[in-house]
């Protein structure tokens, strides 16, 4: 067993990991946190998605071990104090989804778009989110999230309140 | 997933001092590659060796005389974003930024892409057409090898049991080259390429002085199209020569047939691909 420290949903984590360990089946084996879903396994489709260092990645495909000393954040950890993120918000306002299950994947590729390149225009946009697969096929819905979590978090920082 | 022990070294030194005590272990570094062979029950690792927690692996540095370095360890998001890429080598930029999809590019390192000498990727066709070296490290010391040479087949490559990737060397850029590296997908966006096309030209008053280009995706290893390269040089391209290239193109190649394209297939969209980058780094229009 390997000794694991690191930083979930804001909280100091130490637990024992096995070498073949998956972040995914640590986040939701150990820590309970099924919001990150398994779909394809092989870094395809986009539903294991959570930010390490801010930045998306397959959880499916990360080797627990390498987390250690760094930060992970999953779809749990976005909404603070019990107040929906921006992103979380734009999604359900614009009904961004069917079944749901690409759901918390699409959330975190877009949480990390928006801090990496607020000012995204249109074909950076789905060049960003081309390895998140929605089997219904709610893409322009997502598009149309992606712009009203921008709106939406551009009123935060200014102190506008949601609109 | 099959269980397997992980061994962690914190230098390249110490990792290939591993490597090297046991000559069936591996090295796993973003592991999208090998986590996915592992998965599907395709390689069976009794022991890998984590590079993941090497602090000396990861960085880029350039230098007008001496070009690029890259350490193996350099995720291939950081060779997309970086600003010395983009501006000295902006096709490389281009075709790490052209690998399968941002969570992926964000875990997986050029020297993994490299060392797993996989066919079906973007990066060494423009590696291979930018003419790069491997610096490698193991037992018997250090190598540095022409990729060329270091790519040998599908999954297969210049390293000896024991030895690793440690560096990616790419020649300074030429000021008067123009490059360009086209993808084709048959699948999703984010997909393995069915086949790529990298080609850098130089030219003097219209005249083409050197070319370089190369298919990747299509054979075991990247193919560099020489014919095409020699039919062009010394001569002012312009549509028919173009047709001419193309069709010496279908006939350098002997694609392999796989889930992005039938050998028929390849052979069809390889000939496309080849006028099209040609017409883009010769300015010519698109026919």
């Amino acid at each position: 067993m390997i000794d694991l420290e690191f930083t979930l949903n804001g909280a100091t984590e130490s637990l024992a990991v096995q070498g073949n360990w998956t972040l995914l089946e640590v986040l939701r084996d150990r820590f309970g946190l099924t919001g990150t879903k398994e779909g394809c396994g092989v870094g395809v489709c986009g539903t294991c998605t959570v930010l390490l260092d801010g930045r998306p990645v397959s959880s499916c495909l990360l080797l627990a071990t390498n987390v250690a000393d760094r930060n992970v954040l999953t779809v749990e950890g976005l909404s603070v104090e019990g107040r929906l993120d921006p992103v979380q918000q734009a999604f359900l306002e614009s009904t961004a989804f069917q079944c749901a299950f690409c759901t918390a994947g699409m959330m975190m590729t877009v949480k990390a778009l928006l801090t990496a390149a607020p000012a995204a225009g249109e074909d950076e946009i789905k060049d960003y989110l081309a390895g998140n697969l929605c089997r219904c096929g709610t893409y322009l819905e997502v598009f149309a999230a992606v712009k009203r979590a921008r709106d939406l978090e551009q009123a935060r920082t200014n102190g506008w309140g949601a609109t | 997933m099959r269980r397997f022990d992980l061994i962690e070294p914190r230098s390249l030194a110490e990792a290939a001092r591993e490597l090297a005590a046991d000559p069936e272990s591996k090295a796993i570094a973003g592991g999208t590659a090998l986590l996915i062979l592992i998965k599907q029950g395709v390689y069976l690792p009794q022991r890998l060796v984590n590079l993941k927690k090497v602090r000396d692996g990861s960085y880029v540095e350039f230098d007008p005389a001496r070009g690029l370095r890259l350490g193996a360890l350099t995720s291939i998001f950081e060779v997309e974003s970086h600003p010395l890429v983009r501006r000295h080598y902006p096709v490389l930029a281009d075709a790490a930024h052209k690998v399968a999809n941002i969570r992926i590019r964000n875990l997986a390192t050029i020297g993994g892409n490299i060392a797993h000498g996989d066919y079906q990727s973007d990066p060494p066709s423009v590696l291979v057409a930018l003419g790069a070296r491997v610096a490698t490290m193991g037992p018997e010391g250090e190598r540095r090898l022409p990729i060329a040479e270091f790519l040998q087949g599908a999954y297969e490559t210049a390293l000896a049991p024991g030895e690793l990737v440690r560096e990616i060397e790419v020649p300074a850029p030429d000021p008067d080259v123009t490059g360009v590296y086209l993808k084709f997908v048959t699948r999703t966006a984010g997909d393995r390429p069915c086949a790529g096309v990298a080609a850098f030209v130089r030219r003097d008053d219209g005249i083409v002085r050197s070319l370089s280009v190369v298919v990747g995706a299509v054979s075991p290893v990247p193919v560099r199209l020489r014919a095409v390269e020699e039919q062009l040089t010394g001569r002012r391209p312009d549509p028919s020569t173009l047709r001419t290239a193309a069709a010496l193109a279908a006939e350098a190649i002997d694609p392999v047939g796989d889930l992005r394209g039938t050998e028929w297939y390849k052979r069809q969209v390889v000939p496309v691909l080849v006028r099209r980058a040609l017409e883009q780094v010769l300015g010519l229009p698109s026919s």
